[in-house]
């Protein structure tokens, strides 16, 4: 199954930590897990901000939507979470289910 | 009708999704619409193999159907797991949907996507087995 994810966290400027994390492919239930894993990795560093990379995904069921909500829950209610470049049928889901009022949507992350 | 047998395992959602891609292409979906049902038959795959099969520890297949007219696709998904309507479940409404991040409960949001995303859906059982029915309608 084409999925990859990558994940990095790195220091901001401003103080605070920036979690990025890359997803390439088809984000379905089964890869969900992998990205609940690197969210729960990345969560140990309580980031401020926590940047999606969505250039190259192609796909993404409720099952990636649940892993958002998760982040958030999980992180906590300050995170910010910025989604770089999404594909427009991703985009379409997250405004279908409301999710897209509760997430940044931009070409580069403003950090 | 034509007919394909795949395994109720997880490994089997990608190759679901992947064949209904190609139906959705060759019967001249556009591509919002294929996207739209590559998403609902992954969502009902995914229930059927994780609820259906796996969580009581059952085996069993997902025969998925498809038959094209002038008017539309029509694909149907039979399995012979517990009887369960996707309908029968409630959905959420606006109220939930309109919710921050932080306050919102985790399940129903697949079930929805389906419903929104195919002109039909329908759920009846038959012969001991569930069938999920598909719908999208052709430009003519």
């Amino acid at each position: 199954m084409s999925f990859a994810i990558k994940s990095n966290v790195k220091d901001a400027a401003d103080g605070g930590k920036v979690a990025t994390i890359n997803l390439e492919g088809e984000l379905d239930s089964l890869s969900a897990r992998l990205f609940q894993k690197e969210i729960e990795k990345v969560a140990m560093e309580s980031p401020k901000d926590l940047v999606l990379d969505m250039e190259k995904l192609s796909f993404m069921a409720s099952a990636g939507l649940r892993v958002l909500i998760f982040s958030k829950q999980k992180i906590g209610s300050a995170l910010n979470i910025y989604l770089v470049k999404p594909q427009q049928p991703i985009v379409d889901t997250l405004e279908h289910t409301g999710l897209l009022h509760s997430v940044s949507v931009v070409d580069k992350y403003p950090g | 009708m034509h007919s394909k047998t795949f395994p109720g395992t997880v490994e089997s959602i990608d190759s679901i999704r992947h064949y209904i891609a190609d139906i959705a292409q060759s019967a001249g979906l556009d591509k919002k619409a294929s996207y739209n049902l590559k998403l609902a038959v992954d969502e009902i795959a995914t229930n059927i193999v994780l609820y259906g099969y796996e969580e009581p520890g059952l085996e069993g297949n997902i025969d998925v159907l498809h038959e094209q007219t002038d008017e539309a696709l029509t694909v149907v998904f039979e399995d012979t797991s517990a009887p369960f309507d996707p309908l029968a479940r409630e959905l959420p409404d606006e109220e939930d949907l309109a919710k921050p991040l932080e306050e919102r409960k985790i399940g129903g949001l697949g079930i929805f996507l389906t419903v929104k995303g195919v002109d039909d859906f329908s759920y009846e059982r038959v012969e001991g087995k569930n069938r999920n029915i598909f719908k999208m309608l052709l430009a003519t």
